[in-house]
């Protein structure tokens, strides 16, 4: 298994809930998330880019996350 | 056959070390659960099943519970269970080992390090943090082509204490034992519930910011010792490690041998990972034409809920089933927050063709497909 580089994309909201993407640098989903997940939370921590579900880099990405139920 | 009675037996300075056939019998190397880390012989492999972690990143797991760390370059080191193939020392038939991918030389407060982090509710009765805390023994088999002083360290979670142990590796590429006692520490927040407790980390290197004189207790992070070798630094450099035991007591008694079993859902209370072909994930129920969820039952009451699922990235590798047909996913499956300690739901999509409220399986198609959830510490 080889290192990754990767980044998150909003994924789908199911039941209410926002589900992240993380797509590895091969193009592949390899794992979605809620917000708590640590890793995910490491990832915005450490000012990486979120997109949204159209790809579309959010400049608020903080902000929309501290706001998810 | 004659009887002897008496009403104690003591080591000749009176204190607790006499041996019975090389047994040294303590009120706490007597008791279950001697060894409070789990995995220590590098046994379980979920996530990887003993392929390689080449060029790891921070965070990355290897072997089931261990996980490595740096603050620094991503990809210094390989890792592997049993990397490079070497004899693990008699007993033992797995080692976990790191070896140099690109050389480093750590500058002040960098480090490679990786470790284990112990459940708050497995240490709570060593007392740490209070008068009375409880002095542990941590010993482990370790072979390295580095020799000189090595170092490791115990912390706590916030980082605002630890305690850098060193020890001796003498001969390159030989597996040597080694064991060090450490005082209980009477300061410092020591979580006793489902976080993390204890932290072990044994060190490759690291810069002089975060290196002290070894053999007490500080009120900071640091990592290595003063003037110690500085695996990360050294081409190819290996460092291989097993038979990992953190105790309580001042003596260090032979390895704990738990059953296969037992080692294995005690790493599943931390991550679980269903693998293979043909497997069944769970069952469930379909939603609407395209979409069907199930759930799968984790083998042990996870540490916390996972927040996460992984999967192979690859949708075709997983299917949900009805009756006879099997319908092959057009997208990879997805987390769902009602996920919790005790089962995982998870959402499985299809392009067509499913019935709403019909019953489900959920399974895989391929060989190697998983899925897996994360309640690590």
């Amino acid at each position: 298994m080889e290192r990754r580089t990767m980044i998150y994309k909003i994924h789908s909201v199911i039941d209410g809930q926002t589900v992240f993407a993380r797509i590895d640098d091969d193009g592949l989903c390899r794992l979605t998330c809620t917000a708590e997940h640590p890793p995910f939370q490491e990832y915005l921590k450490s000012g990486a880019e979120l997109q949204d579900a159209d790809g579309v880099v959010m400049s608020d990405a903080k902000e929309f996350v501290r706001g998810l139920p | 056959m004659s009887t002897l009675k008496v009403s104690a037996i003591q080591d000749a300075s009176g204190g607790n070390t006499a041996t019975i056939n090389s047994m040294t019998p303590t009120a706490d190397s007597l008791q279950g659960f001697r060894n409070r880390i789990i995995n220590g012989d590098m046994r379980i492999d979920q996530r990887n099943a003993g392929a390689a972690v080449n060029a790891i990143g921070s965070g990355a797991f290897v072997t089931d519970r261990w996980a490595y760390f740096t603050n620094a370059t991503a990809g210094a080191f390989n890792a592997e269970q049993n990397l490079n193939s070497a004899t693990p020392p008699a007993g033992f038939t797995n080692y976990l080992g790191f070896q140099v991918a690109s050389t480093q030389t750590p500058t002040t407060t960098n480090a490679y390090f990786f470790g284990h982090k112990i459940e708050g509710f497995n240490v709570a009765d060593l007392g740490w943090g209070a008068a009375g805390a409880k002095t542990i023994t941590i010993s482990f088999w370790v072979r390295s082509s580095v020799t000189g002083t090595h170092s490791g360290n115990v912390q706590n979670v916030s980082n605002a204490r630890s305690y850098v142990f060193s020890y001796t590796i003498s001969s390159a590429n030989t597996w040597e034992q080694k064991s060090v006692t450490i005082a209980g520490d009477t300061s410092g927040t020591w979580p006793t519930d489902n976080t993390a407790g204890l932290i072990l980390f044994f060190n490759l290197g690291c810069g002089t910011g975060i290196q002290t004189t070894a053999g007490s207790w500080n009120a900071a992070q640091y990592i290595g010792v003063t003037g110690g070798v500085s695996v990360v630094s050294n081409a190819s450099a290996t460092f291989y490690i097993t038979g990992v035991q953190l105790e309580v007591g001042s003596v260090a008694t032979p390895f704990e041998r738990r059953d296969y079993g037992r080692e294995l859902i005690m790493c599943q209370r931390y991550y679980y990972k269903v693998s293979g072909d043909t497997k069944w994930f769970g069952i469930g129920y379909v939603i609407d034409s395209t979409r069907a969820q199930g759930i799968t039952s984790f083998p042990v009451t996870m540490r916390t809920a996972p927040s996460a699922v992984e999967q192979t990235g690859t949708a075709a590798n997983y299917g949900v089933i009805t009756g006879t047909t099997s319908t092959t996913c057009s997208s990879v499956p997805t987390f769902n927050a009602s996920t919790s300690e005790f089962s995982a739901v998870t959402l499985f999509t299809v392009s067509s063709g499913l019935t709403a409220s019909q019953s489900i399986a959920l399974r895989s198609l391929a060989a190697s497909v998983y899925l897996a959830w994360s309640a690590e510490l």
